[in-house]
């Protein structure tokens, strides 16, 4: 999956650190979706649209 | 919970846990010669088995904490650190049916936290890296 997410957070100014405690996960897991390392789960994935207030597949998406 | 105040508890209570585990050992291995052989000698050589139960209770708490990657990446870490403790088990049986030295239960343990630590370390590198 690829996603979005560390262009979502550097647009709102924060670190890595700053999102992992608004979703209360480690900054090792922050780091590991942003590098497409890591798919989080649906939980996980919702709580990050939410808290962008974007679409889930707005943020999350196949390559295609 | 953040990640911080969850390392922090787990910190207090692993440190607590091992504090009392090194004080109860201590206090076990100086006693057990003044005990006559039997079953208060055995619950005695025993005893430092309470704390570290404290120290298991401890890492379950940390378990439970922990978000979803880093549980997955534990559970991986473990999961090798079983697989080198059990190759290495069976190897060492395989040698000792041909004369090479027994060796102690705690040696087991110390393959697999060694295996558990090297495993996560070079993960954690591996992360560092990625990151960069």
């Amino acid at each position: 999956m690829k996603n979005v997410v560390r262009q979502l957070r550097t647009d709102r100014g924060w670190s890595q650190g700053d999102l992992a405690d608004q979703l209360e996960v480690s900054r090792q897991t922050i780091n590991a979706i942003e590098t497409e390392r890591y798919d989080p789960s649906l939980p996980l994935a919702f709580a990050i649209a939410k808290l962008f207030g974007k679409p889930i597949e707005k943020i999350f998406f196949t390559e295609k | 919970m953040r990640e911080r105040e969850a390392t922090q508890k787990f910190l207090v209570e692993m440190g607590g846990s091992l504090v009392l585990y090194a004080i109860v050992v201590s206090v076990s291995l100086r006693a057990a010669p003044h005990v006559a052989d039997g079953i208060a000698r055995t619950a005695l050589m025993l005893s430092p088995m309470i704390p570290a139960l404290l120290g298991l209770w401890a890492f379950m708490r940390q378990v439970g904490r922990m978000d979803e990657f880093v549980r997955l990446r534990n559970l991986q870490a473990l999961s090798i650190a079983g697989g080198v403790t059990a190759l290495f088990s069976l190897t060492w049986g395989f040698l000792e049916n041909v004369g090479y030295p027994r060796l102690s239960m705690f040696v087991i343990w110390m393959v697999f936290g060694l295996s558990w630590g090297t495993v996560s370390l070079f993960h954690g590198v591996y992360c560092k890296l990625r990151a960069q």
